[in-house]
């Protein structure tokens, strides 16, 4: 086993797919093709032939991501790769069709396609268009969705291989910041099961959750949260939809403190669901919430790494927490 | 030959609305010999004698089943809304007056060619083979439906049958059968994915899409026009700057027709050609059919029990419908098939007894047919499972 790019996990978990389900498609707008570190190319475009890999793809992600669907409806399995600066050009479609037909169909209509949808996250530079996080919030306020988002390479590519041989629609949200994280991952093809979530460390003085880059910073605190004498338990969900949260209450109603991290903008970011079916569920915890302001992402540096939960602010989050 | 319609329309008799509307159609003051003339329609309307030597009369009568039955099934469930005993509810929008259109390009279809159908698409399904039992008790959201109750009339789909849906959302019906049709291309088969929409349905970027992409990777995908004249009660001389909707394929290379949607022959001689053209691996087409609905665009609004076509709508007159049922395409076909000696009176009389028996049947089987329990709605979300009950409610 090697670490890997996350890019060049996921498109060897669509490699391995695609030998076996000769039907399956994907679009996408670049040649698809990834380098691993010890210079192996995949190039899906010249393995599979461009009927099922278009080599490119105009701009134009209502074209594909209807595409995808219109294919799933008639049995083709589809997976629609599309741009980070674009999560919601596409997503009526999403809404009106993707989401809703098998329920409105009664259990008719199968919609086996993934939205590998690009997150490039709070970085800093590129401004509130291109440099966005968290609408996988959005899509997981759908009906007939899944929605995951993983936080590693191992994560991606497990997510992305259950993702295609799951029978309903799968959004993958996939970020920047978790491609370079490094975790040994398999050559070969396997499932992360999409709605099992994933204890990163046991604690026993406060839990700590958060999707993709927020679980990236998460995972960066570790040491400055033990320096600190604070024992954090840590649970990575993956999935937004479904949401496995059981584990979760579980382990706040040991802790009794829960801190949620998103990246995504503080209203409806997806943590705010955890923190809510926790409240519900009676864990009797007190709850923060660290995310990014109800402000679009700005381009200078200064200002979005103000705004951006990173490390040292989770830190001082659970320090405050414990009143340390 | 004149090109210009609304020329031929006697402008003192007409009111704003009307002289637009005819400017928009075609015209049928001008009738066949207008649309032979429009651009880009070689077969229209003027030629289709070639279609009818290639259909033996077996197929010519089922064609003119499908459009009988087409009708009386619609005009079964118009009765049904109107008696009020069955309490029927929900959006249901009616086909009459444009059955010549679903008759035509499905009748050039094989059983395992695709459709996506719109929210007007009882038409499209009957054509395509879908079971008047199941559609009525859809109606009726029954468990018995289609779609078990979930849908209704804008939703009736029979993905065995090919029937990938109609579609309550205008647009995304092209779109998803150029999809369908890429799909096509990947398993290799020799298929074609027809998309059917109405006027209302070109004017947004899922239908631009659909044509863009399908004539860059020639996918054999047909997208078919309804123009029924109206976007909802909307005139399309107020929604689109062309009149012939066909044009727009034109810039994008795509063989387009613009043909009478009343004349089945027409339809069909063109969409025969469109599907020859996609089996070869040619790419698409384009077909506008001129063609009007003779009720309102959705529920029974003026509509009566035992008479054809709703009078009195605000936004169009009573002389334009009368003009359009005396085009009727269902007489129209019935005289033609006598002429042919496929059918006589009344041979063409015990047929029309026998399928109004079989919608009345079809609608006695939705009465009886169990309403679905309230806790199916939280099932087929999903392949499997079912999602949670509200947490008070649980």
């Amino acid at each position: 086993m090697a670490t890997k790019p996350g890019d060049y996990a996921i498109i060897e978990g669509i490699q391995s797919e695609m030998r076996v389900n000769k039907y399956l498609t994907m679009f996408w707008q670049n040649r698809p093709t990834a380098v691993s570190p010890a210079g192996k190319i995949i190039d899906l475009g010249k393995e599979f032939g461009s009927i099922r890999v278009p080599l490119y793809t105009a701009i134009d992600e209502e074209w594909y991501v209807g595409a995808c669907a219109g294919m799933a409806l008639s049995g083709v399995p589809a997976i629609a790769h599309t741009p980070f600066m674009c999560p919601a050009r596409f997503f009526d479609l999403v809404f009106n069709q993707i989401g809703k037909l098998r329920y409105m169909t009664g259990g008719q209509a199968s919609m086996p396609l993934v939205i590998w949808q690009d997150g490039v996250g709070r970085v800093p530079g590129l401004a509130a268009q291109h440099g966005d996080a968290g609408q996988e919030a959005l899509f997981a306020a759908l009906p007939g969705l899944k929605v995951v988002v993983p936080s590693n390479p191992y994560d991606a590519k497990g997510l992305m291989i259950a993702a295609i041989r799951d029978p309903d629609p799968v959004v993958f949200y996939d970020y920047f910041a978790t491609n370079a994280v490094l975790v040994d991952v398999p050559d070969d093809a396997y499932e992360v099961k999409i709605g099992e979530a994933k204890l990163i460390q046991e604690g026993s003085d406060i839990t700590l959750v958060g999707y993709g880059p927020a679980m990236v910073e998460i995972t960066k605190a570790l040491p400055g949260l033990k320096s600190a004498g604070i024992k954090a338990e840590v649970i990575d969900p993956r999935s937004i939809k479904p949401l496995p949260i059981d584990p979760i209450i579980a382990s706040v109603k040991k802790t009794g403190k829960l801190l949620a991290v998103d990246h995504g903008h503080e209203t409806l970011c997806s943590v705010t669901e955890i923190i809510a079916r926790c409240a519900i569920a009676g864990a009797g915890a007190r709850f923060a919430r660290l995310a990014f302001p109800d402000a679009p992402s700005p381009g200078s540096k200064e200002m979005i790494t103000w705004m951006t939960p990173d490390a040292p602010k989770i830190v001082a989050a659970a320090k405050k927490m414990l009143a340390i | 030959m004149n090109t210009d319609p609304s020329s031929k329309v006697p402008q003192t008799q007409q009111g704003l609305n009307r002289r637009r509307f005819m400017q928009a159609i075609g015209g049928i003051a001008g009738g066949v010999a207008i649309l032979a003339g429009t651009t880009h329609s070689a077969k229209a309307g003027n030629s289709w004698d070639e279609a009818l030597e290639r259909l033996p009369n077996d197929r010519l009568l089922d064609m003119y089943t499908k459009m009988l039955k087409s009708r009386w099934w619609e005009e079964g469930i118009k009765d049904a809304f109107l008696a009020g005993t069955d309490q029927l509810y929900g959006a249901c929008h009616l086909y009459v007056g444009e059955e010549a259109v679903a008759g035509g390009v499905i009748g050039a279809l094989n059983d395992d060619d695709l459709i996506v159908s719109n929210h007007r698409g009882h038409g499209h399904l009957i054509n395509k083979g879908g079971d008047l039992n199941k559609m009525s008790a859809e109606i009726f959201f029954k468990q018995g439906g289609y779609n078990k109750g979930y849908g209704g009339s804008m939703h009736i789909t029979d993905i065995s049958k090919g029937i990938l849906g109609m579609n309550g959302i205008v647009g995304p019906s092209h779109l998803l059968a150029a999809g369908a049709a890429y799909g096509i291309k990947v398993r290799g088969t020799q298929q074609v994915a027809v998309g059917f929409g109405g006027d209302g349905s070109v004017n947004n970027g899922w239908f631009y899409s659909a044509l863009r992409n399908a004539a860059l990777y020639k996918l054999p995908f047909i997208s078919v026009i309804e123009n029924n004249g109206y976007q909802v009660d909307i005139p399309a001389t107020e929604t689109i700057s062309v009149r012939d909707l066909s044009s727009i394929g034109k810039g994008l290379n795509i063989p387009s027709h613009t043909v009478d949607g009343q004349d089945i022959f027409a339809v069909y001689s063109v969409a025969e050609e469109a599907v020859q053209r996609a089996r070869r691996g040619e790419g698409p087409t384009l077909i506008e059919a001129k063609t009007y609905r003779f009720y309102d665009h959705g529920g029974m609004a003026h509509a009566k029990s035992g008479v054809l076509g709703a009078f009195g709508l605000p936004y169009r007159s009573d002389r334009e419908l009368m003009a359009w049922i005396a085009n009727d395409p269902l007489p129209k076909f019935k005289a033609l098939l006598i002429s042919l000696g496929v059918i006589d009176e009344k041979k063409a009389q015990a047929l029309q007894v026998e399928i109004k028996q079989q919608v009345h049947a079809s609608i006695e089987f939705a009465r009886k047919s169990p309403v679905p329990t309230p806790e199916q709605g939280l099932s087929n979300v999903y392949a499997q499972g079912a999602v949670h009950a509200s947490q008070m409610l649980a």
